[in-house]
């Protein structure tokens, strides 16, 4: 008999064996069964709603007031990390710092999110002439599941075939160097990830402190039903030390990745 | 994975004398291990963080049932499926015939562990499914068709010419030099894997019962292929791996990854909650935790053994222990080597076959030293050591033989009052003008002699001395 005979079989056969597997790890830990838990005071676990609430509401107004200065340690922490940074006030500069990125890559084509900020720029103007096309990542509803399911077949081969790409970001963490990208109409999980060349453009007011605060957020978000299917935090380029502790670049992900500060 | 624990002696024989190995194995204290040290320092308040990771672990161990339970519920919730698998085959059985009722052709693997535990790549084979690590270190083993040398570095005894040649050999690829060449011809190999696979199976660093999140820790960015390009993902992991809140993975991140490499952060780290939502662009339709004990629950049972369930698999003790940098990773004989694989790997196997591992280390405490959440390491060591000579715990496994618990006997009665200790000794200076010369293996006591001299009782003892010397 094969597991996935029909779904009512499997359910049942999965429940059973989660009871059977549970109530043995209950046994060996020396009781009859799971009873109460009380989180100890060492994991969050054991903060209310409301503490939780408070301290990302703490976090929300720090990242602002602070905003001009943590701009600065995320600058200094993402060169560390390998970014190339680039920090300016004009999105011009910003526009125009991709296109030169896209000519010393010989680049053919670009593919950007739908991040608003990358709208800002006008990266488009400044490509223009350069012969380097910019496709920009929009997820086709369609009229049927079918037709959804070939428009991202389409973004996906759009990914596969870019030269680079570029992406806003949700937060930058300060103390690590690293961009934390979330799920968004227009953003994929691969864009930031097939093409050799990443660029990733930051608004002041993203940068986080560190790891702590970001989880602080996230949690509160999972609480208000936001937290998305997934997560990436990126920090530097792709790499590998696994033949003889020899640091290379660009082994499955970007070997080249471009953080833009913009503030 | 087939389990040769039990020819431990030999293994390291033959390591100890390929100069290779040992060249190779040299790099480690100036490289993990010094990164580690400087990525500690780094870090302002390491202590505090290392004492709150172990609290964390000790009380989400001592909850594991709950804490499996929340995570369960909560994967369910965010549309995954969840299976619990007592031992490697149910767990293999499972991913088997997932596969095949979905028509899985090819598999992509990122680095686990418990997969290596389960030997799950040959069974996927079996079954008609090809199935490619993707990690650069493991596709390198693959290809050789060897188990993995170091936790985190799984082909570190391998040199650039070594994996040359095997990509020849295997690949048809031209000789490369230079190590990015040979990293990118696993690129341009890879990527055409990650395009055309079916299914993608990663481990998991961490599992956050509050959330239902899988975390996963990477460098060169296969994890993140492997969670994102298939249309179904699998991960599979050791129950240890559930931490209680995402408020807690600031703490539990920075204690991996700055132990394991002394990065400040890895290049990525992934957080998959479920398969894909219907309005994201991209990412898996489905989503499969399997959670596997495959032994672990012994060390629950054990409150001597319970804290190796709290190992973060970082690789530090590895790289501290003298051991280890001279016998390297395959002697260990089976998944997990150094000290942590000295303990576990007897539990999860069977603790007569392995009964040489809780020898292989000299009690030096360099690896409790090294571990982020401080497990102490020597102490289970001990005993083990304890259980297989004379302990009531595990009387199954017990290795003394009645000559050697007798001759201890002895030992104890002779050295407990300075009548029996004066007798014993003046029998002992008669005795060794009987016994044979140390080489000879015919001696009664030649599995002690055969590695080191037995001293010579002198013609007047200590005692002896000191009390002409008082007079």
């Amino acid at each position: 008999m094969s597991l996935f005979d029909t779904l009512q079989e499997r359910d049942d056969y999965e429940r059973m064996k989660s009871e059977d597997f549970l109530a043995n790890l209950s046994r060996n830990l020396g009781r009859n069964s799971e009873g109460e838990l009380t989180p100890d005071v060492a994991t969050h676990l054991s903060l209310s709603a409301e503490q939780v609430e408070s301290r990302a509401r703490r976090v929300v107004d720090d990242i602002v007031a602070r905003a001009d200065e943590l701009m600065d340690l995320a600058e200094h922490a993402a060169a560390e990390a390998a970014w190339n940074v680039f920090r300016t006030q004009s999105t011009l500069d910003a526009a125009n710092y991709i296109r030169r990125v896209a000519q010393d890559v010989e680049a053919r084509t670009m593919l950007r999110s739908r991040h608003s900020v990358l709208d800002a720029i006008g990266i488009e103007s400044a490509i223009y002439g350069t012969g380097i096309s910019l496709e920009v990542m929009a997820l086709d509803e369609g009229r049927s599941a079918g037709d959804k399911e070939a428009s991202r077949e389409m973004l996906r081969q759009q990914a596969i075939n870019a030269d680079i790409g570029i992406t806003g970001v949700d937060y930058v963490i300060a103390e690590t160097g690293s961009c934390v990208l979330l799920p968004r109409k227009g953003v994929s999980r691969v864009i930031s990830l097939l093409p050799p060349v990443h660029i990733a453009v930051v608004e002041s007011g993203q940068v986080l402190p560190s790891l702590d605060e970001l989880f602080t957020l996230r949690r509160q978000e999972f609480m208000d039903g936001k937290l998305g299917s997934y997560m990436n935090l990126i920090s530097g380029p792709s790499r590998s030390a696994d033949i003889e502790y020899q640091l290379v670049t660009g082994v499955h992900g970007p070997g080249e990745v471009h953080m833009i500060l913009l503030g | 994975m087939e389990v040769k624990t039990e020819q431990f002696t030999e293994a390291a024989s033959t390591a100890l004398q390929d100069e290779k190995i040992q060249a190779n194995l040299l790099g480690l204290y100036g490289g993990f291990h010094q990164a580690r040290l400087d990525a500690s320092a780094a870090t302002h308040n390491w202590e505090e963080l290392q004492e709150r990771g172990r609290a964390i672990k000790a009380h989400t161990i001592a909850n594991l049932d709950i804490y499996l339970r929340m995570a369960e519920e909560n994967v369910r919730k965010a549309g995954g499926n969840v299976f619990f698998a007592r031992d490697s085959e149910e767990a293999t059985r499972y991913v088997t015939e997932l596969a095949t009722s979905r028509g899985v052709k090819t598999v992509v693997k990122s680095k686990s562990m418990v997969s290596e535990e389960m030997g799950l790549n040959e069974r996927l084979e079996e079954a008609g499914i090809e199935s490619v690590e993707t990690d650069l270190g493991e596709y390198i083993i693959q290809l050789a068709d060897e188990a993995p040398f170091h936790i985190i570095a799984p082909a570190i005894h391998k040199s650039r010419e070594d994996v040359s040649e095997l990509f020849e050999e295997k690949l048809n690829a031209p000789r490369y030099t230079s190590i990015d060449d040979l990293a990118q011809e696993a690129r341009r190999q890879l990527r055409e894997k990650f395009i055309a696979a079916d299914m993608g199976i990663t481990g998991a660093n961490f599992i956050v019962a509050e959330t239902g999140t899988l975390v996963l820790v990477t460098n060169e960015g296969n994890g993140r292929m492997c969670t994102s390009m298939p249309r179904i993902h699998v991960a599979i992991t050791g129950m240890e791996k559930v931490v209680p809140s995402i408020e807690d993975m600031g703490i539990m991140l920075r204690l991996l990854i700055r132990s394991a490499t002394g990065q400040r952060i890895s290049s990525y780290v992934t957080a998959v909650t479920g398969p894909r939502k219907p309005d994201d662009e991209d990412g898996p339709e489905e989503f499969h935790l399997v959670i596997v004990d495959n032994g672990r629950s012994r060390l629950l049972a054990d409150p001597e053994l319970r804290e190796a369930l709290y190992c973060l698999r970082c690789g530090a003790c590895l790289n501290a222990c003298p051991v280890y940098r001279k016998v390297g990773g395959h002697s260990y004989g089976w998944v997990y080597p150094g000290p942590i694989g000295a303990i576990v790997s007897p539990m999860l196997t069977n603790l007569s076959a392995a009964k040489d591992l809780p020898y292989a280390s000299s009690l030096c405490g360099a690896c409790k030293e090294a571990c982020p959440v401080k497990i102490n390491l020597p102490r289970m060591l001990l005993y083990l050591r304890h259980q297989l000579a004379e302990g009531a715990n595990y009387p199954e496994h017990r290795t003394s033989t009645t000559k050697e618990r007798l001759a201890m006997k002895v030992w104890r009665f002779a050295s407990s009052s300075p009548f029996a200790m004066s007798i014993a000794s003046k029998l002992g200076r008669l005795a060794q003008l009987l016994l044979p010369s140390d080489s000879a293996s015919s001696s009664p006591i030649a599995a002690w002699t055969r590695h080191r001299a037995l001293p010579k009782l002198a013609s007047r003892s200590f005692r002896k001395r000191a009390q002409g010397d008082k007079s």
